[in-house]
């Protein structure tokens, strides 16, 4: 049954089908020729192609039968490196079926794991290392111990060319008889950021609207998709309305469920349209900063993005 | 704490004031008239009744326990007492009830269970002690009665819908300082009447600790100079963080929050509440940022299993937020309130449960992780709405009609 989900649809197949990371897949296709391959890890940008290419070579290696042999995890979504365990050790349990004598469990956004749970992967990876390969994903390779890294064959994805994400999605706007010039799909590409996938979900959301695709659809839709409201939050703050900024900053978070990074990255990006000093712009972006670090670092975000925007307020005071 | 076993056995005659002066008869309750007639009124109809367990709530020291015994004596019943941590486990549970519910007393068949502080039994980290004790309350042929310190609180939610409710009142000052003048008169001692009043406000209510303060003073040679020992008194939240935010920085509040019965990462919610309520300017911001240093310390005992830093996180939110109003008090009444953020992410995450359950099923068609779905929602949105999509994700009309909703 084909998806009526384009990015399911029109996901690339085979090797000759994916756009662009022509170096990684004359790799992979190496590596699956031989019928073996090693752990292996993708690090890149969301949206270039890593769980399409997981996807690929489980089919190249088990053919029909890659449902039986491929597991998919995510490590953001599991609730602890435990539920993640167990799953592994139920899926190893049991042998290969046909003629490859392992397993391949891919394991997503496998970053989102904290060093501790990484270091209890690394043991399931060893007892398992007989029956199972790992592929595993991630934004920033810096996030993995190293200790995983050396037990994988490394393989960084570049964001997509702009001209291949748009010839892409030309060529799923022609399939689907949608009418679209290059101007607004310059405009999709510019709101995914580069996010190929994203891009494929917003031509396929700005379709559901109307088949004849403008500039104009594209940036209506856009303006629902992006959090302006973070904006009014800033604005409450600089006017010295603290609790009116706190109640928004937590309305967004939770209607939109954006996380405390994706905030503090429109913050930071907003900053610059304030009209405040430039040293006092520049004080608070050293404060974002630091807050940044903080809730990465793992602090509660919303006690730290408090703290935040009461240094807006105070610099709405002009101190 | 002492050895209680090491006792001087010259002292073995000796009852303490609480334990002598505790009542025997209904008569000789202060201040619950409401309460015992109900009670009396409810085992007079006992089986026949809505509710098969009473649950009295009251602060502690208002005389809950007491209330039962009296209540087992006056009726003539045999009393069987349970606390909390009976309830850990099943098999625990039932070996403990056994002898009641199969041997049947001698001279009559009258039991009564009580079941004491039950709102240590249902918190969140007894959900099976919970779920024992209602059971216990459903099958049990004999009336069980539970008390608790809070019968709003969120501890006893669960126990509440099982149990007929009675609240104890509020025992006045000047009712605190007739019963203590009575026992002294019977004892043949005297205080000060200062000392007296100081006694029975700083009870505020707790008849428990009124009696043990008196008896202690009163054991002075100079009764005027008995200070009230406040070290053990638990502090409640709003008091504690009225004084955080009211009064002048001092290093004695380093230790208020140990006072609090609550944990340290609840109170941090109330003060993050509650720092708008009576700060602003560079004061607001100041006291946040120090909350912020508590919460980033918070976070590095977690990760690196370092309790040491423990001592910052207490520093930075009770002193430190404090001082963030710099060497001076706050004069006046501020409405403080109970933390609302917690609530709000569950509301919120009710409101939109169902946009988790699509999302779980868009993500397993589409290898995307559910989160990330979540966090592109409006993106996917508008052609979530096709039928075809919907058809092919299995979703249910409920989810359907959330959707359509949009």
């Amino acid at each position: 049954m084909t998806s009526e989900i384009w990015t399911e649809k029109y996901r690339p197949k085979t090797y000759n089908e994916v756009a662009g990371q022509e170096d990684i897949v004359k790799r992979l296709e190496g590596l699956t020729n031989s019928m073996n391959i090693p752990h292996i890890m993708f690090a890149g940008p969301a949206g270039t192609g890593k769980s399409t290419l997981a996807l690929i070579v489980v089919k190249e290696l088990f053919g029909e039968t890659w449902r039986d042999n491929y597991l998919e995890l995510n490590a953001s979504d599991e609730r602890g490196i435990n539920i993640v365990r167990e799953k592994v050790k139920d899926f190893a349990r049991t042998k290969a079926l046909g003629n490859v004598p392992f397993k391949v469990i891919f394991l997503d956004e496998a970053d989102a794991l904290t060093p501790e749970a990484q270091q209890a992967l690394r043991r399931t990876m060893e007892n398992y290392a007989s029956t199972c390969r790992f592929i595993m994903s991630c934004n920033y390779s810096s996030k993995i111990i190293d200790p995983i890294q050396s037990r994988c064959a490394i393989f960084r994805f570049k964001l997509l060319e702009k001209k291949d994400v748009i010839k892409y999605l030309g060529t799923i706007a022609k399939k689907e008889e949608l009418e679209i010039n290059e101007e607004a799909l310059a405009a999709i590409y510019e709101g995914s950021e580069g996010d190929c996938r994203r891009s494929v979900n917003l031509l396929q959301s700005t379709a559901a609207v109307s088949p004849k695709i403008t500039v104009d659809l594209v940036a209506t839709i856009l303006s629902n998709v992006k959090p302006k409201d973070i904006k009014i939050v800033l604005e409450y703050a600089l006017a010295g309305d603290f609790e009116g900024a706190k109640n928004k900053l937590l309305d967004v978070m939770l209607k939109e469920s954006i996380s405390g990074q994706d905030v503090i990255k429109s913050m930071q990006k907003e900053i610059w349209n304030l009209t405040i000093e430039p040293e006092i712009k520049v004080r608070l972006t050293e404060k974002t900063g630091e807050i940044e670090f903080r809730i990465v670092e793992g602090s509660d975000p919303f006690v730290q993005l408090q703290s935040l925007i009461a240094s807006f307020v105070l610099a709405g005071l002009g101190k | 704490m002492t050895s209680v076993d090491s006792k001087p056995s010259t002292v073995n005659n000796y009852q303490t004031w609480v334990a002598k002066y505790r009542p025997k008869k209904f008569e000789d309750i202060i201040g619950q008239d409401e309460a015992i007639e109900k009670i009396k009124t409810y085992f007079e109809k006992f089986p026949k009744v809505k509710k098969k367990a009473l649950l009295l709530g009251g602060s502690p020291g208002i005389g809950k326990t007491t209330l039962v015994e009296v209540l087992a004596n006056e009726i003539k019943a045999e009393l069987f007492e349970l606390n909390a941590s009976d309830f850990r486990n099943k098999a625990q549970m039932q070996e403990k009830l056994k002898p009641v519910l199969e041997q049947t007393s001698l001279f009559n068949n009258k039991k009564l269970i009580l079941i004491d502080e039950a709102d240590g039994v249902s918190g969140t980290k007894d959900r099976g002690g919970l779920s024992e004790l209602t059971s216990l309350i459903e099958n049990s042929p004999f009336p069980i009665i539970c008390t608790a310190n809070d019968v709003w609180g969120k501890k006893v939610s669960g126990l509440k819908k099982k149990c007929e409710i009675i609240e104890l009142k509020e025992i006045s000052p000047s009712q605190t300082k007739d019963l203590l003048k009575k026992i002294l008169e019977l004892e043949g001692k005297e205080v000060t009447l200062g000392v007296l009043n100081k006694i029975a406000i700083h009870a505020k209510g707790d008849l428990r600790s009124a009696i043990n303060d008196l008896e202690a003073a009163s054991s002075l040679e100079h009764p005027e100079d008995f200070e009230i020992d406040s070290r053990n008194k638990k502090e409640d939240i709003f008091n504690a963080i009225k004084i955080i935010f009211q009064e002048k920085a001092n290093p004695k509040m380093l230790g208020l929050y140990d006072k609090v019965d609550m944990p340290l990462d609840e109170i941090m919610l109330w003060i993050e509440e509650n720092i708008p309520k009576v700060y602003s300017g560079e004061e607001l911001v100041r006291a946040y940022q120090r909350l912020a240093n508590a919460d980033l310390f918070k976070g590095r005992i977690y990760k690196q299993q370092y309790w040491r830093f423990l001592v910052y996180e207490n520093i930075f939110s009770s002193y430190g937020i404090s001082a963030a109003k710099g060497d001076t008090e706050k004069k006046g009444l501020f409405k403080y309130e109970r933390p609302g953020r917690v609530l709000k992410i569950w509301l919120n995450n009710v409101k939109h449960a169902k946009r988790k359950s699509i999302a779980i099923k868009f993500s397993k068609q589409t290898h995307v992780g559910m989160k990330r779905i979540m966090k592109e929602w409006k993106e996917v949105l508008p052609f979530l709405k096709n039928p075809k999509i919907q058809e092919e994700l299995k979703l249910e009309a409920d989810e359907i009609a959330y959707i359509m909703k949009y």
